[in-house]
């Protein structure tokens, strides 16, 4: 039998997709196992013992300041080099919506590195948090977690406030330029939402998740978690089934993962 | 080192969505004309550190270069007309503090003594006045219970103060007068249960202290001793048990084998599958949310979280419910009694805390509602209800032994909820002048969240003997009852306290949030500090269980209250009330004209607030945290039709399900509380049957949210009571759990006195073997039969929205009929489970045709239906009898066959294209139905505002 990757799911105080996250990678063949930042900090866990790590959705420290922030500033006052070495290693690390705007904030997305913060998620232009299932479109690019779903639609719940992403032209340009751009919102017909109700916060170029120039380390807004069963699609019942959207996405980091 | 203050906005050219929001209201709520645009800025300060830290502060936390600019020590906005600053009064504890602080230290800042963050407005427009600014910030901005507007710079962020000294009580020297004089300001105790205070301390031989008699108004009190609820009735001159002993026998009646504790525990227990459990809680939060919507709904649903987290030994919260009732909010201001706020306001910031409080804790919100009536312009009812999952052995109430110890994990103590409480004018500072003495708490919930994470660890390790959660009367109650059977001795010194200067008895009584009490065995101790310390929760022994059946605390070794547990919690002698109750007269018979516009009268009803699409609320609402959902609240081709029920699958790639649902009506409580009563009832199990559960594996919660008990309020709750035992008696789903609050009357300085409409809320719940046997209310396709089952009196309009809207008599309210119920309900249920059933809605406010409507906007797809030639067919389309469904069923299927022996007719089939129509009658548009439908809230909530800029180039 093949050896299942092991996936650090990172906790804090106020995560709370951590479950339904480690169950998506359960799902997939990994073997996710929940870490407290304290214990990193500790010393207690060490990153370098993971395959895979991801960050879960939630609202860490209260999304005090904005959302993502505190933890963004402890992860890189206390682990910059760990993350750093992860990254570097080529090793899958997934942020999905506060693990979304925690990566954004410490850095690590849209440039690799920890040092300077070039984009940000802001409020949902709508001004308020929304839930509501939404469609993306995956562009085709060299991203692992999205293998061979280059062009197809997904259906995913997107939960949040701060949402919008922004960064400034050049910087989006030279996203773009790079094929960061993973997700993006869509409209009828499968092209990229520019407005409301479809692109659900004003987020720029409808761009709903990216990825690092390698690739490995990738971020989005909506929540591939909750729909790795069937049931969990709010119109399963219509038949609107096919396999869960979510799963690939899960699945291609434990197929990287072991081939690393 | 003095304040460094840094402000923050958005780079000019960037939206502001929080200015926006306000602007909006400006002018929607308000009408204020002149402001033409708003900006927002958020303000930080900090005490005891240099201005180079704070800048440090600023460009590593604060300020994100990519979209903000910010200042140290000067405005940031500086082109608006007018710039005011909104802060939390001193006192009132911003969670945000200890964020700032804790990034501060990961940032390598030091000295810091204090931070605080509020938010500023800007406006813009060159009409703006004074007035208007003055408009905006009373009606919109600041809640003065918890805000205020900062006008200077402060001198210092720091609440300082000494504790005040435990005072005696000379009660043994007390005459009737005195007695009362004492309970009036603060104890709400009647001179009887006085007396009996005054004579315990005469023969202890002392007198009391402050702290002493705390304690007994608050475990005597009728929010914590349900004396009304336990009271010996007299009802038109005959006697009769009291309420809640019927409804406690009905469910030893019902013996209902899945019932694993009803009535005895913080919520009510069931038995689920593969060895779990699930409970439920519902409760009230009606005057906090009155005078501070936003931090009583917080705290409303703070703290029902925490009953389940304190059922057993600890249970995981699953689900949130909540359900309000409102005037309508577009009454007219000067309708609202001195002293209330308006229902736009209440209704948005209600929203908001239970939004922010159930999201960010991570609990998926998945079934409410909301009802609207003129009566509630006094005091707004908000309900607000969870569910939980434990191990069955785990499921039973914990007793603590003597030896345990009392350890309290979670937030720390503050003045939080105390009433009336005042500094002495010696214990001042300059700042303790602005402390509000009893400020209203805004709720942590990440506090709460990581102690949940705390207790579920420390129960799945088995450290837990006993739980309660920290409510109203906060240690007094938890550890009072805790201790009831053994005893307690606590060291109040050993309190963690947010600031200092609470007296004894004050931290003794405070019901500052997300604490918890645990019974600890010692030799658990360590491991349980251990668990809690690696997650960032604080963890303290207050002291220990006994065995000598005293509440005695002390404090820095001075005793402070020493009772017998005998007398606090058995001494209250049990009330008797009077109670008269007149049977409501006959109503005149109902109109029976016909609306001369059929596609007018039908748009009304779909937008009669009571009907309309509550959709902009839900999408607040995180329902799909955990990833348990398989019924939303909304579903179908657009998302936007709604359900009755939520189904959630708690155990992981199990398919059991857990079903939760609700069923209330205001207006029919009032107008006859016993129908009314068994319409809840029957609304709330219809709702789950509708959805596919079992009707014989389900249980009831109950919420008696009443006027003050005078004989006449008490004669109706009476009948209601009577309603529920009678449901229980013939349907076999018993009551696990209930609460009851009885202070919805207004009564204003002028001698008005409003009635708040009395509400019987009933929650139901139950499991459900395989959650692919359920069904969605949209319709699934053209061409299948459309059938009514259920037995309804068309003629019995009363209280219905059709007849609301036309002013006209509508006769006899719905009078259910329980004899039928039951076949209905398992008819219903074993078509489903059949998979016979394409989709079912069962029939509430707007009737037949709103529900026809719904499964169509769900479906996407018309409806053609006949109405019988002997009905009328507004009665046919508008009566609202709970208990009645409609169901789809394919071409194939006999309607006949498989409702057999249960009152059911054939309306008609669902049709591609756009349109119901009633042969012979009309044919209206459901895209117009559906804009009528979706407008009323779409309005309040303001519509959702695009965002054009998004596409870029």
């Amino acid at each position: 039998m093949m050896k299942k990757p092991r996936v650090c799911v990172l906790r804090t105080d106020g995560t709370n997709c951590d479950r339904e996250t480690a169950r998506a990678f359960d799902l997939a063949g990994g073997a996710p196992q929940m870490v407290h930042v304290n214990q990193l900090r500790t010393g207690e866990e060490k990153l370098a013992a993971y395959q895979i790590m991801v960050i879960p959705g939630g609202f860490s420290y209260g999304d005090d300041v904005h959302s993502g922030k505190v933890l963004a500033v402890e992860l890189t006052s206390f682990l910059k080099e760990q993350l750093q070495e992860f990254v570097t290693a080529g090793k899958p690390l997934l942020g999905i919506c506060n693990g979304f705007q925690v990566l954004v904030r410490t850095g690590l997305l849209p440039g690799g590195r920890t040092d300077e913060i070039s984009a940000a998620l802001m409020a949902n232009d709508s001004g308020r948090f929304e839930c509501r299932w939404i469609e993306l479109l995956v562009e085709n690019n060299h991203c692992l977690f999205t293998r061979g779903l280059a062009g197809r639609v997904l259906s995913f719940q997107a939960a949040h406030g701060e949402g919008k992403f922004f960064a400034r032209e050049d910087t989006l340009a030279a996203i773009e330029q790079a094929g960061q751009v993973v997700f993006r919102y869509a409209g009828a017909g499968g092209g990229p939402a520019g407005n409301y109700p479809d692109n659900p916060n004003g987020s720029l170029h409808a761009i709903a998740g990216i990825c690092n120039p390698g690739g490995t380390v990738l971020g989005l807004m909506p929540h591939p978690e909750r729909f790795v069963e069937r049931t969990q699609h709010p119109n399963w019942r219509r038949g609107e089934t096919g396999e869960p959207h979510g799963l690939a996405i899960f699945r291609n980091a434990v197929h990287y993962a072991r081939e690393i | 080192m003095g304040i460094t203050t840094v402000r923050v906005t958005n780079r000019p050219g960037l939206r502001d969505p929080a200015g926006e929001d306000v602007l909006y209201e400006i002018r929607h709520a308000l009408g204020i004309a002149p402001v033409e645009h708003v900006r927002t800025a958020r303000v930080y300060r900090f005490e005891g550190i240099s201005e180079k830290d704070a800048r440090l502060l600023a460009e590593k936390l604060l300020a994100e270069d990519v979209f903000e600019v910010y200042t140290i020590n000067k405005p940031v906005i500086t082109d608006a007309a007018s710039v005011v600053e909104v802060a939390y009064r001193p006192g009132v504890m911003n969670p945000e503090a200890a964020s700032l602080s804790k990034s501060a230290r990961d940032l390598g800042v030091t000295g810091l003594a204090a931070a605080a963050s509020s938010r500023e407005y800007a406006f813009y427009g060159g009409g703006v006045t004074a007035a208007d600014i003055e408009t905006i910030l009373d009606r919109l901005l600041v809640n003065p219970t918890v805000e205020t507007v900062m006008r200077a710079e402060p001198d210092t962020l720091l609440i300082s103060g000494r504790p005040g000294e435990t005072k005696i009580i000379p009660i043994r020297q007390m005459d009737d007068a005195a007695l009362m004089d004492l309970s009036r300001d603060k104890l709400f105790l009647n001179l009887e249960e006085m007396r009996l205070i005054r004579d315990y301390f005469i023969s202890r031989r002392r007198d009391a202290t402050d702290c002493e008699i705390e304690t007994l108004a608050q475990t005597w009190s009728e929010h914590c001793g349900h004396k009304t609820f336990k009271a010996e009735l007299v009802v038109n001159g005959r006697k009769k048990e009291p309420l809640l002993k019927r409804l406690q026998q009905a469910t030893a009646r019902a013996g209902h084998p899945l019932v694993l504790s009803a009535f005895v525990d913080n919520s009510g227990v069931m038995e689920f599958y593969h060895g779990w459990a699930v409970c439920g809680k519902v409760e009230t939060h009606n005057s906090p949310s009155a005078i501070e919507p936003y931090g009583g709904a917080m705290t409303g649903s703070g703290g029902v979280f925490r009953d389940i987290m304190g059922t057993g030994q600890g249970a995981k919260v699953i689900a949130s419910t909540d359900m309000f009732c409102f005037a309508p909010p577009d009454i007219k201001p000067e309708a609202i009694p001195p002293g209330c706020l308006h229902p736009h306001y209440l209704l948005r910031r209600v929203v908001a805390g239970v939004r922010d409080y159930g999201n960010r804790m991570g609990i998926p919100t998945n079934n409410g509602s909301v009802h609207f009536h003129r009566d509630f312009r006094a005091k707004p009812t908000v309900i607000v209800g969870a569910y939980g999952l434990l191990p069955v052995s785990r499921a039973q109430k914990g007793r603590a032994q003597p030896g345990d110890l009392v350890v309290v994990i979670g937030g720390r103590t503050g003045r939080d909820g105390i009433h009336g409480a005042t500094f002495s004018s010696g214990e001042m500072t300059h700042r303790t002048t602005e402390v509000n003495a009893s400020a209203v708490q805004i709720g942590h919930p990440i506090e709460e969240k990581r102690t949940l994470d705390a207790l579920l660890a420390a129960a799945e390790e088995g450290l837990i003997r006993a739980v309660t959660d920290c409510g109203a009367g906060g240690f007094a109650s938890a550890v009072g009852e805790m201790g009831a059977e053994t005893g307690v001795e606590v060291r109040l010194e050993q309190a963690p306290l947010k600031y200092q200067g609470l007296s004894p008895w004050e931290i003794w009584l405070s019901e500052s949030q997300e604490r918890m009490v645990l019974a600890v065995a010692p030799e658990n101790l360590d491991r349980v500090l251990a668990i809690c310390r690696g997650l960032n929760v604080e963890a303290t022994v207050l002291g220990a269980f006994a065995a000598h059946r005293r509440l005695l605390v002390t404090w820095h070794g001075t005793v402070v209250c020493d009772l017998e547990m005998e007398f606090l919690h058995h001494g209250l002698p049990r009330r008797r009330m009077e109670a008269c109750w007149q049977p409501p007269e006959e109503a005149a018979a109902p109109l029976t004209t016909l609306p001369a516009n059929w596609t007018e009268a039908y748009g009304r009803v779909m937008a009669h607030l009571n009907v309309c699409s509550k959709e902009p609320i839900v999408r607040m609402y995180d329902h799909g945290v955990q990833g348990t959902n398989g019924l939303p609240p909304f579903s179908g081709l657009h998302g936007d039709g709604p359900n009755d029920a939520v189904l959630l699958t708690p155990l992981p790639g199990r398919p059991e399900a857990v079903v939760i649902s609700h069923g209330l009506n205001p207006v029919l409580n009032r107008s006859d509380p016993y129908y009314g009563g068994l319409w809840a009832a029957a609304e709330a199990v219809s709702n789950a049957v509708a959805a596919g559960a079992n009707p014989e594996e389900m249980v009831l919660i109950d919420n008696f949210i009443w006027p003050f008990p005078d004989p006449e309020s008490l004669g109706a709750l009476d009948r209601a009571v009577d309603a529920c035992v009678d449901f229980v008696d013939t349907t076999g789903m018993p009551f696990i759990s209930g609460k009851d609050s009885l202070s919805s009357t207004y009564r204003g300085a002028d001698g008005t006195v409003i009635k708040i409409p009395p509400v019987l809320c009933v929650s139901a719940f139950g499991r459900v073997p395989d959650i692919n046997r359920t069904v969605s209310a949209d319709f699934k396709g053209a061409g299948n039969k459309i059938t009514l089952v259920g037995k309804r009196t068309v003629s019995e309009m009363g209280g219905s929205v059709y007849c609301d809207l036309y002013g006209q008599p509508g006769g006899s309210p719905p009078r259910i009929d329980l004899s039928v119920l039951t076949g209905v309900l398992t008819a219903v249920h074993r078509a489903i489970a059949a998979g016979k059933v394409l989709a079912c809605h069962d029939i509430s406010e707007g009737g037949l045709a709103a529900a026809l409507a719904e499964m169509c906007f769900g479906g996407g797809l018309g409806a053609a239906i006949s109405i019988p030639a002997a009905e009328n067919p507004v009665h046919f389309l508008f009566n609202e009898t709970a208990g009645c469904f409609l169901v789809e069923t394919a071409p194939d299927t006999d309607p006949a066959a498989l409702f057999a022996g249960v009152p059911h007719q054939m309306l008609g089939t669902t049709v591609a294209g756009d349109r119901i129509s009633a042969a012979g009658l009309f044919s209206v548009s459901l895209t117009a139905l559906k804009r009528a439908w979706q407008e009323p809230m779409a309005r309040i909530f303001g519509s959702m505002r695009a965002g054009n800029e998004g596409r870029g180039e």
